[in-house]
């Protein structure tokens, strides 16, 4: 019983370390989209050593296995869904005016996001071009 | 057997919500506080998590878990609203 007791604690220290990364990233990174790279650390890897230590804490030693199906509906979730959540984020960002620090070499969509827009509101890049 | 160790990580979790605060009340542009405020839900879930196992209640774990359904939905629909289709 001591063993897995040990095992439960390496898997949850496991996810505190790794949530410990993403915080300390969200608050050292130094523009918008790498903090957000960073905060996808804390809903993966940091969720999935809870989830598992969970699983077999509850069901071996809690000895209830409607824990366990919670925890597993809630790891699946969390796994599917946070990708979905930080593509979304970043995509809303981008279009509503956020930039990186560094000024991107490749940047194909901004190109299309540019041949979207009405012409009202075109950035300078297309008003050089037509001007051109 | 009472794991005493749980509420030591679920204190550490909630720690690390706390220095996101930092984050969420100072972030300069507004898609680091929606980053901000769905990682901390994340976190104060986890610290949910293991509280529910430490005193074997399975109520903490139901609002766990609609908490991990409500964050998903909000950070979802402040995205939308990023974007300008909302």
């Amino acid at each position: 019983m001591e063993a897995l007791r040990i095992v439960i604690d390496v898997f949850i220290g496991i996810s505190v370390f790794f949530a410990f990364a993403g915080v300390v990233g969200m608050l050292r990174m130094p523009d918008a989209f790498c903090r957000m790279q960073s905060s996808t650390n804390i809903s993966t890897l940091g969720v999935l050593g809870v989830i598992i230590g969970g699983i077999l804490h509850s069901l071996f030693i809690l000895g209830d296995s409607a824990f366990a199906i919670k925890l597993g509906i809630m790891g699946i979730f969390y796994i599917v869904t946070s990708p979905i959540a930080g593509h979304a984020i970043a995509k809303g960002a981008y279009r509503h005016g956020v930039r990186p620090d560094k000024k991107m070499s490749v940047d194909k969509y901004g190109e299309d996001l540019v041949e979207d827009l009405p012409q009202e509101t075109v950035p300078d890049a297309v008003e050089e071009e037509v001007s051109a | 057997m009472i794991m005493q160790e749980l509420v030591f990580f679920a204190i550490c979790f909630i720690v690390l919500a706390c220095c996101l605060l930092f984050r969420f009340i100072q972030g300069p542009s507004v898609a680091d506080r929606a980053v901000a405020a769905d990682s901390i839900d994340i976190l104060a879930d986890m610290a949910l998590i293991l509280f529910a196992l430490y005193s074997g209640r399975s109520v903490f774990l139901d609002i766990a878990l609609i908490t991990a359904l409500l964050g998903f939905i909000g950070s979802t629909i402040v995205a939308r609203y990023l974007e300008g289709r909302l």
